[in-house]
């Protein structure tokens, strides 16, 4: 009986564990800010604006950069799949509608996750996009992007 | 050749200001070239009229020929300069079939914009006009699902661009993001022969709300309106004394107010999409005064979105005007007030009053560039040749016409 439930909690634990540790552990992808900026925290609508040139400023008021990966890298896909539920199309036609009226060009794209780090890190202004596995001190996450 | 100037001074100024923001060490000018483009087919099945995309438009599918590319083709291209830190300039230049019959490229864009803080931003020289939910892209066909805006909403105020100052502020409350723009500026529109229509004093609001998935726009114009467009005719009413002035007086477009206002909503959330937009018009003028609307919902499934449109436009007042009281006149002077009373009936003829059904699919080849077909099923109503162009005397409105469409868009 003891051994059939503790089989049985096991069982439910393995099934939680999978749920809540799969989709984490198969593209675990953070947003994140200078470790010099004020930000502590983001909702995913906050990003997602930043990110689609709708807002300028970070939630405390200071002015917010965002930068992209470049096109074609999974990890932009999946970052506006998830935070903005925008497809790449959708996406650039999003774009087009604000740079054909002028109201804003797209984030200036860098390579990788490193190139993206190393420039979040040097501007407290700056904000983007980077695999969990590439955290370092110089950088700070506000959002875990599931 | 107001075109021309206009290139000029903003060539001189962005020289000037790209001198001004080099002398900054950290903030060199920068260019971007980009643009946008459509390749259409049109056919149609109506012999006595062409359908066309705007009214500015020589010709269309139709009466002209039957199939047609000059419905939805056309080239953009798009300059982009950063200044300085806080100034830019974009210059939009397109070409499209005109009422002249060429691709002549026309100013669309060419205005400075100075970013005074984050939020606000000031511009001046030619600017779209926010008046439609798509408006300052609606000749961006990547930007929109359909091949082309529904017309009866659209066509009543085909022009789409003016030249003055406007302002934008941005700001939110809570989740919900705006957009305010406010706007003043005149417009000049040569249409063929020596025929102009000018838009002077204009002044229009627009404010954008986006929640999540929702956007809402609504945006009120008022401008004030001239044209020679039949005014032989109107100085043969004249003559007639009292009655024909004061015809004169109700139609031509003198020195009138127009105004025009909208609302649209569009509610995205990535997997499938409706929009939804109402419009009024009034022009105390024989363009007369509409109310328009549609309703459009699509679908997207992979790298397909099938949609489904209905759009319609009414005349809120008549389409028919009796004229002069031909009984009333000397027998001698009957023949020419009934020819009168015709023009100016033809004149009114012109307020579109059409209903149509449209379904399409856009297929997305890649990440710039998207197919379109597209049926309409359109509708001109009775008293109004809807926003069809060139009728032959024979045509006759009340019957549906069938519309095939194929468009290429493309964005670089």
């Amino acid at each position: 009986m003891a051994t059939l439930q503790s089989f049985r909690l096991l069982g439910t634990s393995l099934l939680l564990g999978f749920l809540a540790g799969a989709p984490v552990c198969a593209a675990d992808l953070v947003v994140i800010v200078s470790a010099r900026s004020p930000v502590a925290a983001l909702r995913a609508d906050q990003v997602a604006a930043i990110f689609l040139g709708q807002s300028v400023r970070f939630p405390d008021g200071t002015e917010a950069v965002p930068f992209d990966l470049r096109l074609g890298v999974p990890m932009r896909d999946e970052f506006y799949a998830r935070v903005t539920n925008k497809t790449p199309a959708l996406l650039k036609a999003h774009w087009s509608k604000m740079v054909f009226t002028g109201r804003g060009q797209p984030p200036a794209e860098l390579p990788d996750s490193a190139a993206v780090r190393r420039k979040v890190a040097d501007d407290p202004e700056a904000i983007g996009y980077i695999e969990r596995s590439a955290l370092d001190g110089s950088v700070r996450a506000v959002l875990v992007v599931q | 050749m107001q075109q021309q100037r206009l290139v000029h001074f903003l060539l001189l100024s962005l020289s000037g200001l790209a001198l001004t923001g080099a002398a900054r060490a950290q903030d060199k000018p920068d260019w971007r070239i980009s643009g946008f483009g459509t390749l259409g087919v049109v056919h149609a099945s109506e012999h006595e009229a062409d359908y066309t995309s705007s009214v500015f438009k020589y010709n269309g599918a139709g009466a002209t020929r039957r199939w047609s590319t000059d419905v939805d083709t056309r080239l953009g291209v798009q300059l982009d300069a950063t200044l300085a830190r806080h100034w830019s300039a974009v210059l939009q230049v397109v070409s499209e079939q005109g009422l002249d019959n060429t691709y002549r490229p026309r100013v669309e864009w060419a205005n400075i914009k100075y970013q005074a803080t984050p939020e606000l931003a000031l511009r001046v020289g030619r600017i779209a006009l926010p008046i439609f939910l798509t408006a300052d892209y609606r000749k961006v066909g990547y930007a929109y699902p359909w091949v082309r805006p529904p017309v009866e909403g659209y066509n009543v105020m085909p022009v789409t661009s003016s030249d003055g100052i406007d302002a934008t502020l941005r700001w939110g409350v809570g989740p919900v993001r705006n957009a305010s723009q406010v706007f003043y500026g005149h417009s000049a529109v040569n249409l063929f022969d020596a025929l102009r229509v000018y838009g002077r004093r204009g002044i229009g609001i627009s404010n954008t709300s986006d929640w999540g998935a929702l956007s809402v726009r609504a945006n009120v114009l008022s401008a004030e309106i001239s044209s020679n467009i039949g005014a032989e005719l109107f100085r043969a009413f004249d003559a007639f004394g009292p009655i024909g002035q004061d015809l004169t007086r109700r139609y031509e477009i003198d020195h009138k107010r127009m105004m025009l206002a909208n609302i649209g909503v569009n509610y995205d959330p990535g997997s499938w999409f409706v929009m939804a937009e109402a419009g009024h018009t009034v022009s105390h003028s024989f363009l007369g005064s509409t109310r328009s609307a549609y309703v459009s919902a699509g679908w997207r499934w992979q790298a397909f979105t099938p949609y489904a449109t209905y759009a319609r436009v009414r005349a809120a007042g008549a389409t028919t005007d009796p004229g002069l009281p031909v009984a009333a006149l000397p027998p001698a002077l009957a023949p020419t007030a009934a020819a009168l009373n015709g023009g100016l009936n033809y004149l009114l003829w012109t307020i579109p009053q059409q209903t149509s059904q449209a379904v399409g699919v856009r297929w997305d080849l890649r990440t710039n560039m998207a197919l379109k077909v597209q049926y309409d099923r359109v509708t001109p109503q009775e008293g109004s040749r809807g926003t069809f162009i060139n009728p032959t005397p024979r045509f006759v409105p009340g019957h549906p016409v069938h519309v095939a469409s194929v468009a290429l868009d493309f964005v670089y």
